[in-house]
């Protein structure tokens, strides 16, 4: 991938004067700077080819002007974000959710799927509090949204591609598949079938590369859900395995899997 | 007649999360100082609840990347400590190798990437790339270096997927940890440079009050980052679970971080605390740059906080060979099985992260999951005294017009290498004129 994407861009960077270089933005809402530091590893790859008109995190001098493609992270997780997110959305030609934070909301929806927000911030700040919050969501949910890429942290094969892709006015196929696949390519035996680990494999995206299987540890979802998830299957064969519907539950929803998913298993219909 | 002015940093670059720094001065003095903290908040300690022993390391990793390792090692030694399980010396090898790949990562990101242009005035990244080629190149290959070890270790750069409560879930073999050999002795010398420069340059920031330094003892006889024993330069230690007598928590309206605060002094944490505390326990390289330091001499100026960091990534690729070349040998006993017994009770782990002491404290119900999590990070220690030096800064420099003192308030805070990510995201700064004009 790294040489297609040499290959791509080389005949443009030689073309094109600094001026006419297409323009990115790095922006960070609420999360982990983790994606951040992805795109800074992968900047001297992007550097000959792009613009960075704005990366607070790693330039002083930043413009706020249009871009061809704002790269965000994080979840919305105050109204600050939301103004930023919108501001970013308005100045860019396309946008690109980068990681399980902007893409799905990551452990802090988790835990927002199972407390108010409003009571978290009276726990740990007082009940006086006048920190401004809002319950984490994604960032789809508030702007449209290009291309989601998926991660924690993002890949930066992925990363790259994407960025390949818009820069030839192409959306990206980006894989939603199971992180199953991934793991039989490798041909890694089944932490989940022989030795009982509870794996989330089934029902999360690849695109890591099967990480934790291929260590012998059992996925735990920061992907956030693959295509179609069979939550109820899962949770199933977590249950023989013997792992209680609570544990189940709470893991499932750890990395911010949407509540929907879930709401048949809640109902009690399909557990058993 | 009175002269009131302000200087607001809405957002200050090149640090790690998003703050902003509000100063008001009257006649030439601070009447009042803020730094705020504006990364929206996650509630971690909430986050966790209900959750089972073996997932809160992957949960607490995402507080903060570029730190996760520490967060993920804290979690775990203290899911250790209420089992009462003894790691034996393979799996504290492979964990201390593992943070030392984040202390090289963190600390050349910080020194190279956020701090350095300060000093080159270089304002962006393709400016620093072409006009610094060698610096920057440098600073790929030292963050590549820590990424490296890391990604052996614990299976990715950072939210490692490989460290549990109990051990790893995979020992690499030989195969993989010996090409770790070349590219910690290529690492040495670029570290070595960037020490030597950094010596070189006068602080831009005028020196500040003396802060109480701590930090962890370590273990072993060694410098290291790793203790259960909390060490302060006021001459007291006391065991790190005891933090919440020790740093009076004060949460702050206005800001997203918990601040801590110290007895009198304003604390400090971090490489430098590490250094005045632990100083002559160096590897002899490392050691050598110390001594030729003012901070072996005392000098506890603030942006010396980033020539201290470097002389730490020296000591980390130091301590990082002899590990690999331990583990290499073959001397180090068998892992043990990654079988742990979960009972109920509570436990505080802590480590020494890039940015200074992390605790970490859990209470578990028998069934091992989380009833109650307490996380204190370093970027939150040291919060009173990044307010008080820019004080300190302003006050004594009346000479200064604006735009150069906020440069100075910039510099001084990105010296602290401040985790708002941690604290909860990056400052920012804006300068406003004074208010009769």
């Amino acid at each position: 991938m790294r040489d297609t994407f040499r290959k791509w861009w080389s005949v443009e960077a030689v073309s094109s004067s600094p001026r006419q270089l297409p323009s990115i933005s790095v922006h960070s809402l609420t999360g982990c700077a983790g994606e951040l530091l992805v795109i800074l590893e992968n900047l001297e790859k992007m550097v000959p080819y792009v613009r960075i008109a704005a990366f607070p995190f790693a330039q002083s001098r930043n413009d706020d002007g249009p871009v061809d493609i704002a790269f965000v992270e994080g979840s919305v997780s105050q109204p600050h974000d939301l103004e930023k997110l919108q501001h970013i959305r308005k100045n860019c030609k396309w946008l690109v959710a980068v990681g399980n934070c902007a893409v799905w909301g990551c452990v802090q929806r988790g835990a927002c799927s199972r407390f108010s927000v409003e009571a978290m911030r009276d726990a740990v700040y007082g009940e006086n509090s006048q920190i401004e919050v809002l319950p984490a969501t994604a960032v789809d949910e508030h702007v449209k949204v290009d291309v989601k890429l998926s991660g924690c942290p993002i890949d930066s094969t992925q990363l790259l591609a994407v960025a390949a892709s818009l820069l030839k006015d192409r959306l990206p196929y980006i894989t939603q598949k199971p992180v199953c696949l991934e793991c039989k390519l490798r041909e890694n035996g089944c932490v989940l079938i022989e030795n009982g680990l509870p794996c989330l494999g089934p029902v999360t995206a690849g695109g890591c590369g099967a990480l934790c299987p291929t260590v012998g540890a059992a996925c735990y979802g920061c992907w956030g859900p693959c295509e179609s998830p069979r939550m109820e299957a899962m949770a199933t064969i977590l249950q023989e395995k013997g792992y209680g519907l609570e544990e189940v539950l709470l893991r499932l929803q750890s990395f911010g899997a949407p509540q929907q998913l879930f709401e048949r298993m809640k109902s009690g219909k399909a557990t058993g | 007649m009175d002269e009131r002015r302000s200087i607001f940093i809405p957002e200050i670059t090149r640090v790690e999360g998003h703050a902003a720094v509000d100063v008001d001065i009257r006649d030439g003095k601070v009447c009042n100082v803020h730094l705020n903290v504006f990364e929206g908040t996650r509630f971690f300690e909430r986050i966790v609840l209900g959750h089972k022993y073996s997932e809160i390391a992957h949960i607490t990793s995402r507080v903060c990347a570029i730190c996760s390792t520490g967060h993920v090692l804290a979690a775990i030694f203290a899911m250790e400590r209420i089992f009462g399980y003894q790691p034996g010396d393979r799996e504290m090898l492979f964990r201390e190798l593992m943070h030392l790949g984040m202390i090289i990562e963190s600390h050349a990101t910080h020194v190279f990437a956020l701090a350095l242009p300060d000093f080159l005035n270089v304002p962006d990244l393709v400016e620093f790339a072409t006009s610094q080629p060698e610096h920057f190149q440098n600073w790929m290959k030292l963050r590549g270096l820590g990424a490296a070890v890391q990604t052996c270790v614990g299976g990715r750069p950072f939210h490692p997927v490989n460290l549990h409560v109990g051990g790893l879930s995979k020992y690499p073999g030989v195969d993989s940890l010996a090409p770790l050999v070349d590219s910690l002795q290529a690492g040495l010398p670029l570290a070595q440079e960037i020490c030597a420069l950094l010596l070189g340059l006068k602080p831009a920031v005028q020196r500040t009050t003396e802060p109480e330094f701590l930090a962890l003892r370590p273990y072993t006889a060694g410098y290291g980052f790793f203790g259960d024993q909390i060490v302060s330069t006021a001459g007291w230690t006391r065991a790190a679970s005891e933090y919440p007598d020790y740093l009076r928590e004060v949460v702050a309206v206005n800001t997203h971080s918990k601040r801590a605060l110290g007895g009198s002094k304003p604390m400090m944490v971090g490489a430098m605390a590490r250094l005045a505390l632990f100083g002559d326990r160096l590897g002899s390289s490392a050691g050598q740059l110390f001594a030729q330091s003012t901070l072996s001499r005392g000098d506890t100026n603030t942006v010396l906080n980033n020539l201290a960091q470097a002389i730490e990534i020296v000591e980390a690729i130091e301590r990082a060979l002899e590990i690999v070349q331990l583990l290499v040998s073959g001397a180090v006993g068998e892992p043990q099985p990654l079988t742990v017994n979960a009972v109920a009770g509570s436990a505080t782990g802590a480590v020494e992260c890039p940015r200074g002491t992390l605790y970490h404290s859990y209470s578990l119900d028998a069934d091992g999951c989380v009833t109650a999590a307490d996380l204190v990070t370093p970027s939150v220690q040291n919060t009173a005294r990044i307010e008080l030096d820019i004080r300190e800064v302003v006050d004594n420099s009346p000479q200064l017009d604006s735009s150069e003192l906020q440069a100075q308030l910039e510099t001084l805070i990105r010296a602290y290498d401040p985790c708002n990510t941690c604290a909860t995201h990056m400052v920012s700064v804006r300068y406003e004129g004074p208010i009769d004009d």
